[in-house]
């Protein structure tokens, strides 16, 4: 196979694994709520409700696309494109098995980090271009939150890329393989902590219970995408699922040693995709059992308490792997 | 030949979105051309092999300064209570400081010839600039930490609650 010709395969396949991945990720999330509260979920379109994502897809695709008198047009009809591609692009770095991806370059993690801060773009126009006051209350409260938790996000996931000493991802995974007990989660103090940072931060950042202030349905209606309806609210909640399956792999790859599990080396990705769909689980779990908490809590909550100590766990990081490789 | 095809592609896409930048009266259609133009200097730099100033770029600055250019914009309209309308009165005067700034970059280049080709990337750039940036150029880079607090001592005396 020329070696072009792989170069637009993967990418492709890469991205229609993530997008089949999210619409049956929305039906693993409504089970799992349904479980949690005494319910059993979609049940009717097919065994055990399973055909109801692909119902679900028919739905959105056949509804009226409808665009507000008052819209910004141009900025309303691309707002849900640019919202979209940072949420691929992240998945642009992730190896999924040693050397199996699109691409692991040298800054892999800088990579993931840079794009995904590159959404608030898109979820801007949404806010602004529907010219709507409930989406434009969430896209201000969306751009206070990001610059918020950006930061802490950021320095916890910087933890693993110090006790590597590299910010490749593959590298990251490596430096984990052959025992249990190095997967960095199980790193004495400092990977627990640096785990518990990274999962707060990152419902912030997937605008999560109980940080989902910027759609609170009690009073924001649906925040930023209220106006959008049809296959635009389609590609929307395509972003945002496709960025929590992205911060999900993430999550596995930085803490729970990515590919390494028993059973021969042709199981690494599925190890993977389990321990990611166990971050993805522990996310949901969270969003299903706590309450939205108010504007003022949630900044109080970043630049008091997660900014500090990050910084904090990073520095003392920081000094424990200078302290290992005996650089005192 | 691609390099060239991509710089030439990125090049009508940076030039012309900064044109857009500063023609649209609409201050945020303004602010959304200025995203692209960020974008598009991470993309030469991309093209140049410096990773991470790309990186860095859509971090800080198609991420960060965009974020807080929309949260300014925001925030001062609802002081104002109208649109907030770009205009372009002094735009014969503008073009003639770009001009005579063109000329004097175009001088400069041509007294100092540049090399034909790029010289090859052999070592990490990444892992190089981190080890310089933390000795020899240590002390810049401390000061610039001290100029950031003394900002952000300067925005928090700024906000405080009037008393």
């Amino acid at each position: 196979m020329p070696s072009w010709l792989l170069l637009l395969l993967v990418p492709f396949v890469v991205l229609n694994v993530v997008i089949g991945m999210v619409t049956y990720v929305t039906l693993l999330e409504r089970k799992f709520a349904a479980r949690m509260q005494s319910r059993i979920g979609p049940y009717r379109v097919g065994p055990h409700g399973l055909l109801q994502p692909i119902a679900d897809a028919l739905k959105l695709m056949m509804k009226e696309d409808i665009v507000p008198d008052a819209a910004d047009r141009t900025v309303y009809n691309l707002a849900p494109i640019v919202f979209l591609i940072p949420c691929m692009l992240i998945f642009a770095t992730i190896p999924f098995a040693p050397g199996l991806g699109v691409g692991d370059v040298n800054i892999g993690i800088l990579f993931f980090l840079a794009v995904s801060a590159m959404e608030i773009v898109g979820l801007f126009m949404a806010g602004w271009g529907s010219n709507n006051k409930y989406a434009l209350l969430s896209a201000m409260r969306a751009v206070n939150q990001i610059i918020s938790y950006d930061l802490p996000f950021i320095f916890a996931a910087l933890i693993p890329v110090l006790l590597t000493g590299s910010l490749k991802l593959g590298d990251i995974a490596a430096a984990q393989q052959g025992s249990l007990l190095k997967w960095f989660i199980l790193y004495p103090v400092i990977g627990q902590l640096a785990f518990v940072m990274f999962i707060v931060s990152t419902l912030a950042a997937e605008n999560r219970v109980p940080f989902d202030i910027l759609e609170a349905e009690s009073e924001l209606v649906a925040g930023f995408r209220v106006e959008y309806s049809g296959m635009k609210f389609a590609l929307i909640q395509l972003g945002e699922y496709a960025h929590m399956i992205g911060s999900s792999f993430l999550g596995a790859l930085l803490f729970l040693g990515a590919w390494s599990g028993p059973g021969p080396e042709y199981l690494g990705p599925l190890w993977f995709l389990l321990k990611a769909m166990f971050v993805f689980l522990l996310v949901t779990w969270i969003r299903w059992s706590f309450v939205r908490i108010r504007v003022d809590q949630i900044l109080a909550l970043s630049w008091k308490a997660l900014l500090p100590a990050t910084l904090m766990l990073l520095i003392s990081t920081a000094v424990v792997v200078v302290w290992r490789t005996g650089g005192f | 030949m691609t390099e060239q095809i991509t710089f030439a592609a990125l090049a009508i896409i940076l030039v012309g979105s900064a044109l857009a930048v500063v023609l649209s009266k609409n201050l945020f259609h303004a602010v959304l051309w200025l995203a692209l133009a960020l974008t598009g200097t991470a993309g030469v730099f991309l093209l140049l092999d410096a990773e991470f100033l790309a990186a860095v770029q859509l971090l800080l600055y198609a991420g960060g300064i965009i974020t807080i250019v929309v949260f300014a914009i925001v925030v001062t309209e609802r002081l104002i209570g109208e649109r907030l309308t770009q205009t372009n009165m002094r735009i014969g005067g503008g073009a003639l400081i770009s001009l005579v700034l063109l000329g004097f970059i175009v001088n400069v280049l041509r007294k100092s010839p540049l090399p034909a080709a790029r010289p090859e990337m052999s070592v990490d750039l990444t892992r190089v600039l981190g080890e310089l940036v933390l000795t020899r150029y240590v002390l810049p880079f401390e000061l610039l930490a001290v100029l950031m607090l003394a900002g952000m001592l300067g925005a928090i005396y700024f906000a405080r609650p009037e008393d």
